[in-house]
């Protein structure tokens, strides 16, 4: 059984160009929630030219961020691509370590102000996260989506970028499971932490 | 898209010499550049950035150390260049070097005393060989006419539209110069040009629109058109962003998509 210090740690122990699913437990969410953001925000911003972006379609970057805050994680090591503000219509005063979509389904979209924010910032080590594919698959089509991960995740493996898609599910034999199991090279997986 | 291998079956290309536009998508999309000395033409309705897209294209070729000419018909100089400050890769010092040149046509057309409301045959004689006296005089290397479809609306008959292309695309050959020429045109199936004789003569046809899923608009970019090189003729989503042009594959999902 993993504990969530153990899941930190093995997120901080992936290769550069890895990508990976993280599995969060439904039952468990908040918990999870808050271990596996600790494990990717504060961790992977720890060192000096480290970054990360944050894609948040779960919850506005706002939020994300005053999270970020109480973790310390200095502001010039992270950034976000917030594309559910604009659609919750809670968009009031815009971060300016953010960059903001009108809405999840334009993934494309997502991909470019990624690629952008990786051209901004030129960090030595960089994470992608993408919170969460669960989200996502809300607003886009299981075919679409499944396009967009494969070539999101090829590219950032061959520009050296750590990529974490989170998941929540309990169920490894899901759609959005098995669809990530084409993708990612490894689950890190909160489920199991749980029993 | 990148050069075509050895186990590539599509026809060989002569290698030509590119112009490489610095706009990272699309010289992935073209295989390296615009084929040097070709004639352009940049089609889409309003708001699809063909004038950014053109305008970035003669910053990066300032930038490396090519004379760039920027031919303006509707849009005044200082306000594109007011416009062009907002983005990072554009500075100031390549104008005042020349290296960046823009010239009001409007300006022309007065000194040239070309007044007649529709420009004759001789007027466009006259404003042709001026336009490749002053690409000349600058040394252009690039060449970028915005728009053809408002010199188009002087011109009017479609057989001096293609009179005029054939005689400035064979000039502008000549002197090894690369053009793109801003075309705007509705949103339509098959036709890039308001006159539909323009697209005939040029050497290439790139094609910006508006893509539409589930009420959603993007930003397309798609080369219908290109001689003197192999390239990809799939659709681009492209965003301008203050690092210039970014482009991605429009996803299809097997066209699961709506819209």
């Amino acid at each position: 059984m993993e504990s969530r210090v153990e899941i930190g740690e093995r997120i901080r122990k992936l290769p550069a160009a890895a990508a990976a699913a993280v599995r969060l437990n439904p039952r468990e969410y908040a918990d999870d929630y808050f271990a596996v953001l600790n494990a990717t925000l504060k961790e992977s911003s720890a060192d000096e030219g480290a970054h990360t972006i944050y894609v948040s379609v779960t919850n506005p970057a706002a939020l994300v961020w005053s999270i970020a805050q109480a973790l310390d994680v200095p502001p010039e090591r992270l950034s976000f691509v917030d594309a559910i503000s604009h659609t919750m219509m809670n968009f009031r005063d815009p971060l300016p370590n953010a960059v903001y979509i009108e809405s999840p389904r334009m993934l494309e979209t997502i991909m470019l102000r990624v690629e952008y924010l990786l051209r901004l910032h030129k960090a030595t080590r960089t994470t992608l996260v993408v919170d969460s594919v669960n989200s996502l698959a809300i607003h886009n089509p299981k075919e679409l989506l499944n396009e967009f991960f494969h070539i999101l995740v090829n590219n950032l493996k061959s520009r050296q970028v750590l990529t974490l898609l989170l998941i929540v599910s309990e169920d490894p034999t899901s759609d959005l499971d098995q669809m990530l199991g084409l993708i990612v090279d490894e689950t890190v997986d909160v489920v199991r932490a749980h029993g | 898209m990148g050069r075509p291998s050895n186990a590539d079956p599509s026809p060989k290309d002569v290698p030509r010499e590119r112009c490489v536009t610095g706009i990272e998508g699309l010289d992935h999309i073209l295989g390296g550049g615009i084929p040097k000395g070709n004639m352009v033409l940049l089609a889409g309705p309003v708001g699809t950035g063909k004038t950014t897209l053109s305008l970035e294209f003669l910053v990066h070729g300032a930038e490396r150390g090519e004379s760039s000419l920027f031919l303006s018909v509707t849009e005044a100089s200082n306000k594109l260049i007011e416009n062009l400050s907002s983005f990072d890769f554009f500075r100031k010092d390549l104008i005042k070097s020349n290296k960046l040149v823009f010239v009001d046509l409007p300006i022309m057309y007065e000194r040239l005393g070309l007044d007649h409301e529709e420009l004759t045959v001789e007027d466009i004689e006259l404003l042709t060989r001026s336009v490749l006296d002053l690409v000349e005089s600058v040394g252009a290397d690039r060449v970028v006419l915005d728009s053809l479809t408002s010199l188009g609306y002087r011109i009017r008959r479609d057989e001096r539209i293609r009179d005029f292309m054939l005689t400035l695309g064979q000039g502008l050959s000549r002197l090894g110069t690369t053009t793109l020429l801003v075309s705007e045109v509705a949103p339509m199936e098959g036709r890039y040009s308001s006159h539909g004789v323009e697209e005939a003569v040029v050497d290439g046809i790139i094609l910006l629109g508006n893509a539409s899923r589930q009420g959603d608009i993007l930003r397309v970019l798609q080369v219908v058109k290109m001689r003197g090189t192999a390239h990809s003729r799939s659709q681009y989503v492209m965003e301008l962003t203050p690092l210039g042009l970014l482009m991605a594959p429009h996803l299809k999902g097997n066209r699961a998509q709506g819209g």
